[in-house]
């Protein structure tokens, strides 16, 4: 009986002197993995295309149906991204998402990936709802903003490259 | 040599005047049957003789007359025409040359088939044979050879030309049809058989130019004449197409069953600058090319034994290769010559002549691999026996049977996959 | 068994089928699935595709005898050819062995979907057809999972070909199956779109203009296994399983098209939803699984900003928008104070809920009420029409079909193409008009008689049937004999009649004329047999049905001296402007409408009523089937369905009525209406199961259309079938003044300037502009070439129209379509003035 009441207090007196494992958050960030899932980012190729084609296959991916996308068609005056096909509309509900990564599974052209924020909070359930505006990625410098008007001809494929089955 | 039945203009210069033609027994055998024979008796004439299709199935012309739909009129006679088989070219000869004869074998298969009108469906390069036709047939009319009441006799007959748009598919009986009746040239599903279902929907007889060109000297010299000729179960000559590594390229009509050998080596000359032969395709590009060995050469030339030797007779088109000839240039070829003109009616064709162009394409550019013959083979497996019409199995039987044999000319081209 | 029934054994099961049916058919019915893409059940196999490779094994038998040879255990000796046979082009016969999954089957259809996949671009994702795409399925279920073809070969087409402005070609994704073309040319017999060039390189091209001109284009798509042909108006609009589905019925014509409206929310739409497509809803027996372009594309006027959305009330001259309750009270009021000579005017498009419930309000209130149309027919229809068991698509052989003043194609295509359908199965079909129709080539005897002319001519083949000598006066048409004999000699019958060169004295004799041929010919009081009238409205029977019926006087004669106007789904002052003048200019009107239309603007009060997406009810067809049509959507604004907006005026006017349900109106409707004894909801969706099996799972063997699970609705027994005498009359006709001048008639063009259609931006270049059709002799007198620009004057009114002439118009009549503000609702004189006397060619 009292072996065991000194045992536990000798773990308490020992760990009085190591080093504490508490953050200081939010002045202190605990670094997170490399695969960590955390809130999504719309892709854009090097020329400012858009990686996302609008075919939904997130949200029907979605098990917290927490993705709603609409798409258009790309014209190439009015170019977002190669192929056909755009999401004029892209919402992600972060209230819904679970952050199970299955979009990012589903996406055809690597268009949605899960980042490493994790420093999600609202005040309101709107401000929940992250637009295609909020989630896409700026344009990188060598790149132009969407929409851009394009020649003809380039970018009429959905899926630019594709391997051969090995 | 033996009797020319077919070429005649060979021994009588000018036959392709109508006077000449007529001062020769031109019309004999019509008039022989016209009013004095029923058209049953016909058909059982042309049954005995054993004449087979001359266009490349070698069906026997007779029982296929008599698959006609009894009692359904209007008929029609569609003679085929389109001679487009890579190294056929004996249609052409006959037309240029001896054609009353083929007008006269049209007359008298217009008669067995009770038919009043018939079209000869032209391949579209053609054309100036086409014109020269048109006049003859003008002239026929003017002299009381086709019209209403022929001879007097309740038989009436129209022959019209009508010209194809250069569609090797077209060759086919049912795809012919089809464009003859001005539609995109594709075979028809069959069963119905143009016999019971053909042009404009009805009892249609298809037959070749040289096939009807036989029938005036089976008329007038019986059955068992010609049964004479050739084999037993092949009678009768045949024109064969020799063309290729030859000395005397050209046509040459021979008794059905007469050997390659005597055909390439007595006929033809042999092979020029003393090369070996190395391949014979027997019917153009539609048939397994046989290696050429001795066994080979001593092969008849008649529809059993070519076919127990692994390929076909088909139109005897025949095209002999020497020894510095590459056979997987030849795969190459006859894949683009399939892929260029598959009708794309149905699947496998359409695809697979396309992918086997695209792998010989490949594979002639240096960039193929050991796994591309498997490919090839498969492709052509699947191919085989699954299209609406013969054209996708002999899209593959010239690659299939060069890499048989010739496995070696393909492998030089290849390299192993990286 | 008899001897039209074969046994045969599929994969080890053995069934039953008849004689000569398709492998593929006898196969699925039995439960077991052929994989096919070429193939259709309603169209003729052509064996293109190859995908259904099947192993048939066929008993050998004696060539004597003919009886099966058997083994030594007397089992017959079956012989499976060399090769893979197709089972959609083979007719099954006694004593075959199938199999469909075996090994050498199963393999074969792996390599033809290995083969159709080599240069199909994967593009899945983006493709409208993925989640509903045959070759997706079949892929998944036969294909090869990976491919051998390498991705540098394969062919690269042109992704964005639009064959028209409705029609988009994928050239890439097609398989070449031709469904499509053989559809266009086998089944409605618009031969506009064609393969061109040959092997890897055939594609299909439109070769009219405009590109894929065909009333039934759209249906193409549905039928279409891959994604190659889209419609535009859904293009890229959202993935098929993003969908809702709710089952409604076409509102465009007395046909009484299933469809099915897709809806999705948009956030455009702030997040409520929208109707994205309308696709068929098979029922065998209205439309089977096709509907026309018109139902398919004329939707999205149910969605227009411009529709109504509150209650408005005249204040000050000014209409001002206002609750319900303020909008009610002040209707209520009104009805009150002037109600004394109320007219109710109510149109053919509304649901019988609403009809019925506006006959007992106006009722109530000691009012008179009208259905807004002129042609008669309606009565008879109850009496003489076709009854349950009745199906146009099972007249063939030995039946005929009329079709009188009626430009079937116009007026309700799929009527058309179902009378198109049977001609060709072998029923005579009699295409009686003033001018040529479409129709005509398939008939077996065409009949003109001259504009206005059609009760004589139907009184004439009378003359033929009953050799009543007072009629042979009207015997002097050809092919009335001829006509009236295939009539009488006919097992079946069915009249359709239309209205067009009809006023409503000549519509009346018209219909008694042909209830008179019918029953003369024995053809009423049974299935199939009996008249369709071709209203112009859909739900105009409805309208009958519920005991509205046309004015009996010109509508200008019952609009004086009323004190109030109730109007319903019509728009009086906007067909014709004139009418502003008849009605007095203190009478109380209240108007219930979808768009601010000219009578709105004669209103009081204005109720936004709701349209059929956004309410259920039920429309009887021009043939008395009752259906049910669903909600789809959420009511725009505070809009309203019709019949509740009357029952909440009922009440505060003491009118008793249904106020809870559409549902519960309809069990009013049962009690109180006899036809309708046996109707109620529950039984309207009652389902059936129907040839051939569509969407879902047999997706690949019907098309997208969708299975109808939601009602196939209920065929009302005519007065005649359950054995009420019918009392056939004829009125003999009137001596015609010998008209001076040129005579006006209008005539009906599927995609018109109605109300419902305009706002379809899809259909406006197929809209066009209205043109004055006019015939040689009367073009050549006033100098007139094709496209001058003519005034016409008829009715106190002119209007301005470019002229089209055709040889086939006789002289002194010129056509127009109907249109709304033209006040043309039947035949009457006119003065035509060329505008520019053909100027521009005498100056040159």
């Amino acid at each position: 009986m009292l072996a065991a009441l000194l045992k536990g207090l000798w773990t308490t007196l020992r760990s009085m002197f190591e080093p504490p494992v508490t953050y200081q958050y939010p002045e202190v960030k605990r670094p997170v993995r490399d695969r960590y899932k955390g809130r999504h980012y719309l892709q854009r190729y090097d020329n400012g295309l858009e990686k996302c084609i609008g075919c939904s296959l997130c949200a029907v991916a979605c098990p917290a149906d927490a993705i709603f996308v609409e798409s258009s068609e790309n014209t190439d005056e009015n170019r977002y991204s190669p192929g056909e096909r755009y999401a004029s509309t892209y919402e992600i509900n972060m209230l819904r998402c679970i952050f199970c990564g299955y979009c990012e599974d589903a996406c055809p052209t690597e268009a949605i990936v899960l980042g490493h924020n994790y420093e999600l909070s609202f005040t309101n359930r709107r401000d929940a709802i992250y637009t295609k505006d909020m989630l896409i990625n700026p344009v990188s410098i060598a790149g132009q903003p969407t929409p851009m008007k394009v020649e003809a001809g380039q970018f009429d494929r959905a899926i630019p490259e594709m391997e051969d089955p090995k | 040599m033996s009797e020319l039945i077919l070429f005649r203009h060979l021994d009588i210069p000018d036959i392709n005047d109508l006077d000449v033609y007529l001062a020769n027994g031109g019309f004999k055998g019509l008039r022989e049957i016209v009013g004095k024979k029923s058209p049953q008796e016909v058909v059982d004439i042309v049954k005995a003789s054993g004449l087979r299709g001359r266009g490349g199935a070698g069906f026997p012309t007779g029982v296929k007359w008599s698959f006609l739909t009894p009692d359904v009129f209007p008929r029609y006679v569609v003679i085929n025409a389109d001679e487009s088989e890579p190294g056929a070219f004996k249609d052409r000869e006959i037309m240029e040359r001896n054609p009353y004869q083929l007008l006269e074998g049209i007359a008298i298969c217009c008669y067995a088939a009770q038919a009043q009108t018939a079209y000869i469906y032209c391949r579209g390069e053609f054309w100036d044979l086409a014109k020269e036709l048109d006049e003859k047939i003008a002239e026929l009319k003017d002299r009381g050879f086709l019209g209403k009441k022929l001879f007097g006799e309740k038989f009436d007959l129209e022959i019209y030309i009508h010209v194809g748009a250069g569609a090797y598919i077209c060759g086919e009986e049912t795809a012919l049809l089809e464009s003859l009746e001005g539609k995109l040239g594709m075979p028809r599903l069959r069963p119905p058989f143009p016999a019971a279902e053909g042009l404009f929907a009805k009892p249609t007889v298809v037959n070749n130019v040289e096939t009807l060109a036989n029938l005036p000297p089976i008329i007038t010299r019986g059955a068992d004449w010609f049964r004479s000729i050739g084999t037993e179960k092949s009678s009768g000559t045949k024109i064969f197409s020799l063309s290729g590594h030859i000395a005397k390229p050209g046509n040459y009509e021979l008794p059905l069953g007469t050997s390659f050998r005597e055909l390439i080596y007595d006929n033809g000359n042999g092979i020029p600058n003393g090369n070996a032969i190395k391949a014979i395709l027997p019917a153009g590009a539609s048939a397994p090319l046989l290696p050429a060995s001795e066994e080979i050469l001593d092969t008849g030339m008649d529809y059993e034994s070519v076919s127990k030797a692994g390929s076909q007779l088909g139109s005897a088109s025949i095209i002999v290769m020497d020894e510095t000839v590459d056979i997987s240039w030849v795969a190459y070829k006859t894949t683009k010559f399939f892929n260029h003109e598959s009708c794309g009616k149905c699947t496998p064709c359409r695809e697979g002549t396309y992918w086997m162009f695209n792998v010989m394409q490949h594979i002639k550019n240096g960039e193929g691999t050991f796994d591309d013959l498997a490919t090839l083979n498969s492709v052509a497996e699947s191919i085989v026996g699954k299209c609406l019409c013969a054209l996708g199995d002999f899209s593959t039987m010239a690659l299939t049977s060069g890499i048989e044999y010739f496995q070696e000319d393909f492998n030089a081209h290849l390299r192993e996959k990286v | 068994m008899s001897s039209s029934q074969v046994k045969l054994m599929i994969d080890g099961n053995t069934l039953e089928a008849p004689r000569g049916m398709l492998l593929v058919d006898a196969a699925l019915r039995a439960g077991i699935d052929v994989p096919v893409f070429c193939y259709h059940p309603k169209m003729e196999p052509v064996g293109m595709c190859r995908m259904c490779l099947v192993e048939i094994g066929r008993p050998s038998r004696d060539r004597q005898s003919g009886e099966f040879l058997l083994d030594e255990n007397d089992q017959p000796i079956i012989n499976f050819g060399p090769n893979l046979e197709t089972a959609c082009t083979t007719r099954i016969d006694e004593g075959w062995v199938v199999y469909i999954n075996s090994e050498r089957a199963l393999e074969g259809q792996k390599q033809i979907v290995e083969f159709l996949l080599t240069s199909h671009p994967l593009d899945c994702p983006v493709c409208d057809k993925g989640g509903e795409c045959p070759l997706q399925d079949l892929t998944m279920l036969h294909g090869p999972g990976i491919s051998r073809f390498s991705f540098h070969d394969k062919m690269n087409s042109l992704k964005r070909v639009a064959l028209g402005e409705l029609i988009i070609l994928d050239r890439e994704r097609c398989i070449q199956c031709a469904r499509c073309i053989r559809f266009q040319e086998e089944i409605v017999d618009d031969p506009v779109i064609e393969f061109s060039n040959r092997g890897r390189s055939l594609e299909i091209v439109t070769f009219s203009e405009p590109g894929f001109d065909s009333y039934f284009s759209g249906n193409t798509t549905d039928i279409c296994p891959v994604g190659a042909l889209t419609t535009s108006d859904f293009r890229f609009g959202s993935r098929p399983w993003e969908l809702n589905a709710a089952a409604s019925i076409c509102p465009h014509c007395p046909v009484g098209c299933n469809i099915i409206l897709n809806t999705r929310r948009e956030v455009k739409m702030g997040g409520s939803e929208i109707v994205k497509r309308v696709l068929p809803r098979q029922n065998e027996m209205i439309n089977e699984i096709w509907i026309c372009d018109k139902g398919r594309f004329a939707y999205s006027y149910a969605m227009d900003s411009e529709r109504l959305s509150q209650p408005m009330i005249r204040v000050g001259g000014e209409l001002e928008e206002t609750s319900w309750d303020n909008a009610l009270k002040v209707a209520a009021e009104g009805l009150k104070q002037s109600g004394a000579n109320l007219l109710g005017l109510a149109g053919g498009r509304a649901s019988n809920e609403d009809l019925y419930n506006f006959k007992q309000l106006i009722q109530g209130l000691d009012g008179v009420s009208m259905l807004n149309d002129f042609m008669a027919g309606g009565k008879q229809n109850q009496q003489i029409g076709l009854g349950p068991g009745s199906n146009l698509g099972d007249l063939g052989v030995g039946d005929a079909i009329v079709v009188i003043a009626s430009d079937l194609l116009e007026e309700a295509p799929i009527w058309w193409l179902r009378v198109k359908q049977a001609a060709e199965r072998g029923a005579k079909l009699i295409v009686a008009n003033a001018r040529f129709t479409k129709l005509e080539k398939y008939s077996a005897h065409t009949v003109r008689y001259s504009f206005g002319d059609a009760p004589e001519t139907v009184l004439g083949m009378l003359h033929y049937v009953t050799g009543d000598s007072s009629l042979n006066k009207y015997a002097k048409v050809d092919g009335q004999e001829e006509s009236a004999r295939i009539i009488k000699e006919a097992t079946n019958a069915v009249l359709f009649m239309g209205s067009e060169g009809s006023d409503s004295e000549s519509s009346k004799r018209l219909v008694q004329a042909c209830g008179s041929l019918l029953a003369a010919t024995e053809h009423i009081g049974k299935a199939n047999n009996g008249l369709i009238p071709v209203w112009l409205k859909n739900n105009t029977q409805g309208a009958w049905d519920m005991g509205l019926t046309p004015p009996e006087k010109h509508l200008a004669e019952e609009f004086r001296d009323r004190t109030a106007l109730y109007l319903m789904a019509c728009d009086p002052f906007g067909d014709n402007p004139e009418m502003l003048q008849e009605l007095p200019q203190d009478a109380f009107v209240i108007v219930q409408e979808l768009f601010h239309t000219p009578s709105v603007d004669r209103a009081d009060v204005v109720f936004p009523a709701q349209s059929f997406i956004e309410r259920d009810g039920t429309l009887t067809s021009g043939e008395r089937v009752v259906q049910l049509f669903y909600p789809a959507v959420s009511p725009h604004g505070e809009s309203l369905p019709d019949w509740k907006i009357l029952a909440r005026i009922g009440a505060l006017l003491g009118v008793a009525m249904e106020s809870t349900s559409a549902a519960g109106v309809m069990n009013r409707i049962a009690e109180d209406i006899e036809d309708y004894g046996e109707i109620h909801y529950r039984e309207l969706m009652n389902r059936e199961d129907q040839w051939p099996p569509v969407g879902g799972k047999q997706i690949y063997f019907g098309g997208t259309a969708y299975e109808n699970s939601q009602g196939i609705g209920i065929r009302l027994s005519s007065r005649a079938q359950r054995g009420e005498a019918y009392e056939p009359v004829w009125k003999e006709s009137p001596k015609k003044p010998k008209g001076e001048g040129i005579r006006i008639v209008p005539i009906v063009k599927l995609y018109d300037q109605g109300t419902t259609v305009l706002p379809s931006l899809l259909l406006a270049q197929r809209i066009g502009q209205p043109e004055l059709v006019i015939g040689q002799e009367d073009a050549d007198r006033l100098l007139l070439q094709n496209g001058a620009q003519v005034e016409v004057q008829w009715n106190g009114t002119a209007h301005q129209f470019p002229v089209a002439i055709d040889n086939d118009i006789p002289e002194g009549i010129v056509l127009l379509p109907r249109n709304r503000q033209l006040g043309l609702e039947m035949p009457m004189a006119c003065n035509l003035t060329p505008v520019k006397p053909t100027s521009k060619e005498k100056g040159e």
